[in-house]
């Protein structure tokens, strides 16, 4: 009979955490996005994201570029060549460019 | 009777941005004379590019030769690593002699300039120079070539062309403020 309270009782325990985890977690969970560089554009140009998602930019094009933030130039994947990939963890919104080849350009909105 | 294109004076005309009449001249490009083109187009910007780094004081210009050397760097490395794989040997032509006379000439101009006339004159240049090579790659080389991955090659050369251009164009603008 003991027993039998016990394996009750622990089902629900577990239920309990069960539901706990699954109100808490899944809306937090980062998502993965990418953005290919190619034929001398951001694919898409204009990419809308939540705080702590993930970006991986890719370069499929033959010539180096790179991801830099434009206005104040906070953050930079430095010179990626061919086939290099880079990942950004996304803390604010942002526009964003190739500094090689300034007539690129992208956008980072925030959800 | 049997008409045939006439490749080589569209190619010319279009490079010096004039009408040109049209040569008794039957001969169609073949593959491994694109390739040479192609090689030789990216060159001459090549060079030209180096004499703007000596040359030029302004940071736009600097950066644009920096920019211009690199990238067609990148597309010659490539273009000579299908011709490779290819067994295809370029092949100098009348077109491929022409940019090369042309740009001999075009340094030889330049260097006799500094400052900024020598900055306008580089970038003006630039301009027409992507432009004129932009109307041949896709009027001309593209239609001519006979095998599908140089024929890919050249396509996948083409949004880089343009995004020099609007560059240049770019520069273009500042410099005349
Ligand atoms: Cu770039």
């Amino acid at each position: 009979m003991k027993r039998l309270i016990f394996a009750a009782g622990s089902c629900l325990l577990w239920a309990g955490l069960l539901m706990i985890q699954s109100c808490s977690s899944a809306p937090e969970k980062p998502s993965a996005y990418v953005v290919e560089i190619k034929d001398m554009k951001f694919v898409p140009e204009d990419i809308t994201v939540k705080k702590g998602d993930t970006i991986t930019f890719i370069n499929r094009d033959m010539m180096a570029h790179d991801v830099t933030e434009e206005t104040a130039k906070s953050w930079s994947s430095g010179k990626m060549e061919a086939d290099v990939s880079w990942k950004l963890v996304v803390s604010e919104a942002a526009t964003y460019y190739c500094s090689i080849h300034t007539v690129m350009k992208g956008k980072i909105e925030l959800e | 009777m049997k008409k045939k294109t006439n490749f080589i004076p569209i190619i010319l005309a279009s490079l010096l941005g004039l009408s040109f009449p049209s040569f008794a001249q039957n001969s169609k490009l073949t593959d491994p004379e694109i390739a040479s083109i192609a090689v030789t187009a990216n060159q001459v910007d090549i060079d030209q590019a180096a004499v703007a780094l000596k040359l030029s004081k302004n940071p736009d210009v600097i950066h644009f030769a920096e920019t211009m050397a690199n990238d067609h760097k990148a597309v010659i490395g490539q273009a000579v690593a299908l011709v490779t794989k290819l067994k295809v040997t370029p092949k100098d032509n009348a077109v491929s002699k022409k940019l090369t006379a042309d740009a001999t000439k075009t340094i030889a101009d330049l260097k006799k300039k500094s400052g900024k006339a020598f900055d306008k004159a580089y970038v003006d240049n630039e301009v027409a120079y992507h432009k004129a090579v932009i109307g041949v790659v896709e009027g001309t080389l593209i239609p001519a070539t006979a095998n599908s991955e140089l024929k890919d090659l050249l396509q996948k050369v083409v949004p880089a062309l343009k995004a020099h251009l609007e560059h240049a164009e770019m520069i273009q603008k500042s410099l005349t403020k």
